[in-house]
């Protein structure tokens, strides 16, 4: 394979890797920006945890979701957003899992504000999203691409 | 050399979580600088005691069977507790539900001859019978003439469009407050989404002015 083909493959995990920065950067901000009682309310309808618990998750966890879009998307601290990114992944499918083993009556999934999905399918959607991140970490060399955290290392050897 | 990329990372990550909060902060309370001062001019249906220490304003659609477990929780609660709760009533039909506006639209037609409450009552003792009919009009017809409305005048207010303009005026108001699903309650201005945490917020209330 030539330099032409190694661009372009580099050109692509760059593209997913923005993707889905700007996937988790939407989801954050939307809750950022309503109410935080509205994500809490979603939160309580997967029964999963203490309302003292909810209450922090409902305020904690869309920044947490929205800054590891940013990180991710930026391409900032890469390989701890990676892990990360991969772990509240993991912990969506543990949550949708559980609301669709016990048969929970859940009409928003509480993905993306307004746009709501069938559980089956969100639980598919973040199997996938799970294991392409896991892609991503595994071919860091290339998800660096286009990054600040390349940007910083180049500067420096400079 | 390590150490000064990871320097340089580390300044870069401040100016970036300065500029992301900035952004959802600017995103967050700008448009309310606008929109506060708007939430009060449209009227709405009220009961219970003017000076009550506990003021719900609730937005309701009347298909949505977690509103029909609110209303009854309230219910019970204004019973009990007579002079403590002032509970005010806004339109949020949601578009999925089929009847949510029609409804609201009768509902509406009720309040203009002075009749909201008993008609709200009774479209929540029987969501459960008309919510799965594909055409509920019947339904409302039927409660239109058990709670004493004017039939005539029902039909000539339901052809009026300002009843429309009313109720998009009072879902607007919810989509200015942030209310993305139904029941929302507002308790003394505090947020509360659903029913099981109306009931945990009043509970402490209650709790508080007893």
């Amino acid at each position: 394979m030539g330099p032409c083909w190694l661009r372009f493959n580099s050109n692509l995990y760059f593209l997913v890797r923005m993707a889905l920065g700007c996937l988790f950067i939407f989801s954050g901000f939307e809750k950022l920006i309503s109410p935080y009682q509205n994500f809490l309310f979603i939160i309580e309808s997967y029964a999963i945890l203490p309302s003292w618990g909810e209450e922090i998750v409902a305020r904690g966890w869309p920044w947490i979701e929205f800054f590891l879009g940013v990180f991710l998307a930026l391409g900032l601290w890469l390989r701890w957003t990676l892990v990360a990114v991969m772990g509240m992944l993991f912990s969506f499918v543990v949550v949708v899992a559980q609301a669709l083993a016990r048969h929970l009556p859940i009409d928003e999934c509480g993905c993306f504000g307004d746009i709501s999905f069938p559980l089956p399918v969100v639980l598919v959607f973040d199997i996938a999203l799970a294991l392409i991140v896991g892609f991503l970490y595994l071919h860091y060399e290339k998800t660096v691409f286009f990054s600040l955290d390349e940007y910083c290392a180049r500067h420096e050897r400079q | 050399m390590v150490a000064m990329s990871r320097q340089s990372r580390l300044t870069i990550t401040i100016v970036v979580v300065i500029c992301a909060v900035t952004i959802v902060l600017i995103a967050k309370f700008l448009p309310k600088l606008f929109a506060s001062s708007r939430w009060t001019a449209v009227a709405a249906r009220v009961k219970g005691n003017p000076r009550a220490p506990i003021q719900i304003t609730e937005f309701i659609d009347f298909e949505c069977p977690a509103c029909a477990l609110g209303a009854r929780y309230l219910a019970q609660l204004m019973t009990e507790h007579p002079t403590v709760i002032r509970l005010e009533l806004k339109y949020f039909p949601l578009p999925s539900h089929r009847h949510g506006f029609v409804s609201a639209r009768y509902a509406e037609c009720a309040a203009r001859q002075e009749k909201f409450w008993p008609f709200h009552d009774r479209l929540i003792e029987r969501q459960a019978n008309w919510s799965r009919l594909v055409d509920a009009t019947p339904a409302f017809m039927l409660i239109a003439q058990d709670v004493g409305l004017d039939v005539d005048r029902l039909g000539a207010c339901l052809k009026d469009a300002s009843i429309d303009s009313f109720i998009a005026q009072n879902r607007d108001e919810g989509n200015r407050r942030g209310v993305k699903s139904t029941p929302t309650y507002y308790v003394n201005d505090k947020m509360v989404v659903g029913s099981k945490l109306l009931e945990s917020e009043l509970g402490s209330l209650l709790a508080t002015i007893q």
